[in-house]
């Protein structure tokens, strides 16, 4: 899907991002980033801090924001930033959804931009992740 | 709680200080992966060089500690957010300089950690001509287990 810039308005949300992320999922952001705790690949290991399961990893969360923003811009424009404030952890396999509204649309430096309020919702319908995210429109 | 602050003046002296972290290359192979890890899906195409990339890209960067040069002040940490920040996309096949950063440190008295400090760094990345391209931050919570367990207990109690 891709927005159109014309017609986009504060109030606004974006189509909700349902996903699972999975183990194989976590196992590959591991190897991108190249670091490996055990708590997000063995749940003995979770366990052992305090957790009932192997949990997703921050910072893929911050890129799942990322996905949900960029399926939504399509073509439109590009994502100046992303944040994510990381609420509680989320464990692998588990459902979570991906939501989000346009805050505010504005002109900025002589582009016109959106910020978007965002959130991980986790099975349990309590938010994971709180995020935030700026857009520049072409 | 400490009987004194942990943030000494050599601590509250590392904000701000960068150090190098060497050149980093998007790459059609780490663009692709990163593509892959955060969508499912494999990329049709792969952009030509000097083409835009989506954001993706930065995590296919990040392949050093940016936790060096933090002071260990506290038993534990967490982490507690995350951020990409572009001033432009990131052009296939550029190569960018890296460098760490500490942004700020501050304390806090209260909270579900109780006594705890939070570390805001970033890894910076450049172009050739030294402007800044993209930012990758994260802020860390230190803490000391013992006293975050006291508070949750003692919260949940007064909550019976």
């Amino acid at each position: 899907m891709t927005v159109d810039p014309a017609t986009v308005r504060e109030g606004d949300e974006l189509p909700v991002l349902h996903l699972q992320p999975s183990l194989g999922m976590v196992i590959r952001h591991c190897a991108l980033q190249w670091t490996f705790p055990a708590f997000f690949y063995d749940p003995e290991a979770a366990k052992a801090i305090g957790m009932p399961g192997t949990i997703v990893p921050g910072p893929l969360k911050v890129g799942l924001l990322y996905r949900a923003v960029d399926e939504w811009l399509g073509d439109a424009g590009w994502i100046r930033q992303v944040r994510a404030a990381h609420r509680r952890p989320d464990q692998t396999n588990d459902p979570i959804d991906v939501a989000g509204r346009v805050a505010r649309i504005y002109e900025e430096g002589g582009t016109r931009r959106g910020d978007l309020e965002l959130a991980i919702i986790n099975h349990a319908g309590e938010p994971s992740v709180r995020g935030f995210a700026v857009v520049e429109f072409h | 709680m400490p009987d004194k602050s942990l943030l000494t003046d050599d601590v509250r002296a590392l904000v701000g200080q960068e150090s190098a972290l060497g050149s980093v290359e998007v790459t059609p192979r780490g663009w692709r992966h990163a593509v892959e890890v955060y969508t499912g899906r494999v990329p049709e195409s792969i952009p030509a060089p000097g083409e835009p990339v989506s954001g993706y890209a930065i995590a296919a960067l990040e392949v050093d500690d940016e936790s060096q040069g933090l002071p260990s002040l506290l038993p534990s940490s967490i982490l507690i957010s995350n951020e990409w920040e572009f001033e432009r996309p990131f052009r296939m096949g550029e190569t960018l300089k890296a460098s760490h950063r500490l942004v700020d440190v501050h304390e806090r008295f209260g909270g579900r950690f109780g006594y705890s400090i939070d570390f805001r760094a970033e890894v910076v990345y450049r172009d050739s001509d030294g402007e800044v391209v993209a930012r990758s931050g994260r802020t860390m919570t230190q803490y000391d287990p013992t006293e975050a367990k006291a508070r949750d207990a003692a919260g949940r109690e007064a909550s019976e």
